[in-house]
């Protein structure tokens, strides 16, 4: 048994690795590919620019986010504020940019939620098939149903209005296009050589699905879950706007718009930035996804 | 980027000038108002909730007596020309005008004016409420409120109370409201009383009648031909919901609406300079309060409440935060209420504050929670409250969320700290805001005495209980008001857990044209005698 | 070869209604996890303890949840959807209510996202790769990626309160309200019908701002699929032999070309127009549009379950129907898949 065993990771591993490998080199090109187009450039440069904004947060932002200075309220754009001030008097250039750690965490934790929940649904399903699969595949029909928005919507009116529960409603609409996309990977290598070959030799299913087919899927679930972002970065603002999502005092971009908005006429600097902020991060996330789509997909180059 | 912005901006300005925008305004006997209708879920007057379906139904339906406009103790008449109170203090008697008439053309009787409060009392709805805390029920109906002929109705008092303060339960619209009991029975559906019919129709005695109503959408009221009154100028007014502050400002400033009844401050501030609008403030209902949780702990603790006392910042609040909402006040009944004695004039004094938490045994202050309703102008209250409570080294951590997730959790007694809105007042006797804000018989979980801020708040003590109940049943005026100002004083020294730092304004925006607009700080602002002049 | 047909019938039809009742389910669930509670909203803050059960019970909120399933899903087959909290009425009469405002923002805004879409999917299926291409490509992902209850606001701010070139919040002007009949709900419809056209112009005017934003943020997808169907047909034989049989270009593209991708379209833009309800939830919000979405949106604030229910069942409805309508398409008028 433990001789099969091993044997079985003989035989499987380097396969695995000769095309995790090549999956490697063909991420690189696909890199090169991305930045000789403007427009994924563009996105790429943003989003290089938007991470570091998130990580020098303290050091970029010349005011702290929440310092409340009702005096010096709802300034227009100046030398001393940049974007100008907010209704509390709070610096909107510094809120912006401590905004990025939010928008940055619900993407990471959306993608940390949803990776694994789609692959291993996605995986799973189309590895054993059968009623297992069809129920799996009828569940993720069912969340597919819905616009993203509606859906997680109705998730954080169940769950109560707050950053948490609209990461959590976010990352249950986002999954199914994932596994729907992981279970089609699984059926084109499940039939493979070295997948029957692991099987005969008595591996188990859990071990092929999480050594062997896992790791085949994950480059092309990497690019959904990029192309993603835009949608989710957009469908958090969406929250935030409706009053469902991130909390005041917390530096939300959709919060601030919310908030902004009952100041819009007068005030224009508290909606247009943290909206442009917006616009310009989902943007760049809408360009590279395009770019990412064009060089997956070489019939529509 | 300004001067980009500068350039565009007078690009767009420039060009609207030359557009020459056809000129907007509403027809001269049509008026058209807007606030936010969020709150509407029926019409029916005894099962309405908050202000806004108040606005609504003052036009629509008459009460035997109504609370003057301008000087909010007087009581005029409406469908009772005059009433006398017994000897005894138990009971009244209304004398009913001759000749007022429904909409429907039925004449207003005194079985009406019975059979409406039998009802609000019956169906046992919202409404109900402010005739309960003096001990109506629907048992008792029956017995309670009568009619000895056509013209007169006599209401005998359940438990013994000031009269006055039932006299102004029934200025109010909703329990005091006069249906027209036939037209009502006609819709009645499995003993419904009308309830579901009312929800969208209308059988009242008011200048004007319900024409329609959309959810979230419009009200439509048309001039009641057959009103008893003046006929009113407007043959049709239409009340707009308009969630947004900023689309009422809008609109108003081009003449599309005539007035806005829910503003907030920037923008009644922002109209401060324009010719075309003018912005009136009375005084409205209860106070801008910090309350804290007695379950807690800390806050059990008469210390930590008086620091708390003196970590808000009255003046910047008022000066900031509050105007159009709220003005300086920090006693437990409001100015103007017979009994009100001045303001003890707190103020911020970090390091009293920090004294008095030392000696309470926090001398480096502690963590907490402050909730406060996503709304104006209490996410501007909470960050500055959060910010003074810092200053003594009080971390709040801030949780909004929607009237019913912050009241929510005050109701089932489960907060530290809220700053919100509330304590009575609708009526302008001093037990109305001491018995909701102050007032609780039963402290235990089981009571659910939710109506009461006092049990929220899980606030009890038996002599201010006591006091209050005294100051209600006591026959001699002078002596009453005096009852009330020791109440006051009792209220300052121990430091109940409900703060007061503002007591409500209401500011209402308007045409500069529109004339006859008597503002009424109970909510029940006719619009009969509201006129154009063009 | 018909039992086949039959067979793959009775597949999809198990299908959709598994489909169906698992959104039943969730949608039940959905309703009744709200922390809003309704019997709150409807007896409001000052109520006592006791007004407060007399109302729960009679809106059944105080039976345990499974029996409230079974009531719901009772009273659905008896084509009952509640009473809703906020009006008083039959959600199903609300709903009728409120759909024509929404069909008719949406179907505006479809009508200016798939008109110029197409166009400039053309164009830069025509022009790969060239400046024109990248071009539009940005210009239509702007349109998607930008939050659209800030263009909203920025667009009512411009072209409502600077230029006044557009009406405000609402379907008409509070002047016009009530001055045609309402027969069907649509009020361009109703207008024309009445012969006013004022009222139809005025219903123009506030339909115009919120429905071309909402076509623009459609746009990217459009323009995107129309480009990429294109530059199928491109490439394929039959167009380098009409090109060396001397048509033009232009004559090549519209008539060979685009008309072998037409099918394909109608079903593109039949998925954007469902895709449209998302956004009209916050437009109409930005623009007080009395539609489904802001119907939706109110009540579930206050925890109108019926109503919201319902709202997230039809528009569950609403996309299996669309999916399944361009899958049908697809597989009739697409000679690969038959």
């Amino acid at each position: 048994m433990t001789a099969n065993l091993l044997h079985s990771q003989d035989a499987t591993m380097p396969e695995t690795r000769r095309k995790q490998s090549l999956a490697l080199r063909q991420l690189v090109s696909l890199f090169r590919e991305l930045l000789g187009s403007p427009t994924s450039a563009f996105g790429l440069v943003v989003i290089t620019i938007l991470l570091l904004t998130a990580l020098l947060a303290p050091v970029i932002a010349p005011y702290d986010p929440n310092i409340i200075n009702l005096g010096n309220a709802l300034q227009p754009p100046s030398a001393a504020h940049w974007f100008g001030t907010d209704e509390l008097g709070r610096d909107i250039l510094s809120r912006i940019v401590y905004g990025t750690r939010i928008s940055l965490t619900i993407i990471t934790i959306v993608s940390v939620i949803v990776g694994p929940i789609g692959l291993i649904v996605g995986t799973t399903a189309g590895y054993f098939g059968g009623w297992y699969d069809t129920f799996m595949m009828r569940i993720t029909d069912i969340f597919l149903s819905f616009p993203s928005l509606i859906l997680s919507l109705a998730f954080v009116a169940a769950l109560g209005a707050g950053l948490e529960n609209a990461i959590i409603a976010i990352g249950l609409t986002a999954w199914p296009p994932i596994a729907r996309l992981a279970r089609a990977e699984t059926l084109t290598f499940r039939g493979a050589d070295y997948i029957s070959a692991s099987r005969m030799q008595g591996a188990s299913a859990l071990r092929i699905i999480v050594k062997s087919i896992m790791p085949m899927c994950l480059p092309s679930v990497l690019v959904r879950v990029t192309l993603s972002m835009a949608t989710v970065i957009l469908t958090a603002a969406g929250l935030g706007f409706l009053g469902l999502g991130a909390q005041p005092p917390l530096p939300e971009w959709g919060a601030m718009i919310a908030t902004g908005r009952r100041y819009m006429l007068d005030n224009w600097w508290l909606v247009a930035f943290p909206g442009g902020a917006i616009l310009l991060v989902s943007l760049a996330f809408n360009l590279l996804g395009d770019g990412l789509r064009d060089a997956l997909d070489p019939k529509q180059r | 980027m300004k001067p980009i912005f500068n350039t565009i901006s007078s690009i767009l300005i420039g060009s609207a000038l030359l557009m020459q925008p056809a000129y907007a305004e509403t027809p001269p006997n049509m008026l058209v108002v807007g606030f936010s209708m969020n709150n509407i879920l029926t019409l029916d007057p005894a099962a309405i909730t908050g202000k806004e379906a108040v606005q609504v139904l003052a036009n629509i339906y008459d009460n035997l007596v109504s609370l003057n406009a301008a000087d909010r103790s007087k009581i005029d008449p409406q469908l009772a020309e005059s009433w006398t109170v017994g000897d005894d203090n138990s009971t009244i008697t209304f004398k009913l005008r001759e000749g007022a008439t429904f909409a429907s053309g039925n004449p207003v009787t005194s079985a009406d004016v019975v059979w409406s409060l039998k009802r609000v009392m019956k169906l046992n709805l919202a409404q109900s409420t402010s005739l309960k805390t003096h001990g109506f029920t629907a048992a008792n109906a029956e017995e309670n409120f009568t009619a000895p002929d056509e013209h007169t109705v006599v209401i005998k008092l359940p438990k013994k109370v000031d009269p006055q303060i039932i006299i102004m339960t029934l200025c109010l619209v909703g329990p005091g409201s006069v249906l027209d009991s036939k037209a009502v029975t006609e819709q009645e559906k499995d003993g419904d009383l009308g309830n579901a019919w009312l929800t969208n129709n209308s059988a009242g005695s008011g200048p004007f009648k319900l024409e329609g109503w959309r959810s979230n959408e419009r009200v439509t009221l048309d001039r009641n031909d057959e009103y008893w009154g003046d006929a009113p100028a407007m043959r049709r007014i239409i009340m707009r919901h308009l969630a947004e502050s900023q689309s009422q400002r809008l609109m108003l400033e081009k003449g599309d609406i005539d007035i806005a009844y829910s503003m907030s401050a920037a923008d009644l501030k922002a109209l401060e300079n324009n010719e075309d609008v003018k912005v009136q403030t009375i005084g409205g209902s209860g106070f801008y309060y910090l309350a804290v949780s007695m379950k807690d702990e800390k806050f059990k603790n008469q210390k930590v409440r008086e620091a708390l006392r003196y970590l808000i910042d009255y003046q910047g609040l008022n000066d900031s935060v509050l105007p159009y909402f709220g003005k300086f006040r920090d006693r437990p009944i409001q100015t103007g209420i017979s009994g009100a004695l001045p303001s003890i004039g707190y103020k911020l004094d970090v390091e009293k504050a920090k004294a008095l938490l030392a000696e309470a045994g926090y001398p480096n202050g502690f963590s907490t929670t402050l909730r406060a309703i996503s709304d104006t102008p209490f996410v501007n209250l909470a960050p500055a409250i959060q910010a003074t409570l810092a200053q003594a080294g009080i971390k709040a951590e801030i949780i909004t969320g929607s009237g019913d997730q912050i009241y929510g959790a005050m109701r089932e007694r489960k907060f530290e700290l809220i700053v919100g809105r509330g304590g009575g007042g609708q009526l302008p006797h001093p037990d109305s805001n001491l018995r909701s804000i102050v007032y609780n018989p039963d402290n235990s979980d089981e009571a659910k005495l939710t109506n009461f801020q006092g049990w929220r708040t899980s606030f009890y003590d038996e002599k201010i209980n006591k006091m209050i109940d005294e100051a209600l049943v006591e026959a001699n005026p002078e002596a009453q008001i005096k009852k009330y100002e020791e109440i006051q004083t009792y209220y300052a020294d121990m430091v109940p857990a409900i703060q007061p730092f503002a007591e409500v304004v209401d500011s209402v925006g308007f045409r500069a044209d529109i004339r006859g607009l008597e503002l009424n700080a109970s909510w029940s602002t006719e619009l009969r005698t509201v006129t154009k002049e063009r | 070869m018909s039992n086949e047909r039959l067979f793959a019938f009775a597949r999809q039809a198990g299908t959709v209604s598994a489909t169906l009742i698992g959104l039943l389910v969730l949608t039940f669930c959905i309703g009744r996890l709200m922390p809003v509670d309704p019997v709150r909203a409807i007896v409001g803050e000052e109520a006592d303890q006791a007004t407060y059960e007399m109302v729960a019970e009679r809106i059944g909120a105080h039976l345990p949840l499974y029996q409230q399933f079974i009531r719901y899903v009772n009273d659905l087959t008896h084509g009952d959807f509640g009473v809703s909290i906020r009006t008083g009425q039959p959600v199903i009469n609300d709903i009728l209510h409120v759909m024509p405002a929404t069909i008719e923002l949406a179907t505006f805004a479809i009508i200016f996202g798939a008109g110029f879409g197409i166009p400039l999917g053309i164009l830069a299926a025509v022009q790969r790769n060239k400046p024109a291409d990248h071009v539009i490509r940005f210009a239509t992902l702007i349109g998607h990626s930008m939050p659209i209850f800030w263009t909203g606001m920025i667009g009512l701010i411009i072209f409502y309160a600077a230029l006044d070139l557009v009406g405000g919040g609402g379907r008409l002007s509070d002047y016009y309200v009530g001055l045609v009949p309402d027969r069907t709900g649509f009020i361009l419809i109703d207008a024309a019908i009445a012969g006013d056209w004022e009222v139809f112009a005025d219903a123009v005017n506030h339909l115009m701002l919120p429905a071309s934003i909402l076509g623009y943020s459609s746009m990217a997808y459009i323009t995107r699929m129309t480009r990429s169907f294109m530059l199928d047909q491109l490439n394929q034989e039959y167009i380098t032999t009409a090109r060396v049989k001397g048509l033009s270009k232009s004559r090549t593209i519209w008539h060979h070309a685009f008309a072998n991708i037409r099918v394909q379209l109608v079903t593109i833009v039949a998925l954007a127009y469902g895709g449209l309800l998302e956004g009209a939830v916050l437009i109409e919000t930005v623009f007080s549009w009395p539609g489904f979405g802001q119907y939706m949106t109110s009540n579930m604030l206050i925890g109108d379950m019926n109503a919201v229910m319902t709202c997230v069942l039809l528009v569950g409805v609403i996309f299996i129907a669309l999916n399944l309508l361009s899958d049908a398409l697809y597989k009739i008028f697409d000679p690969r898949t038959r």
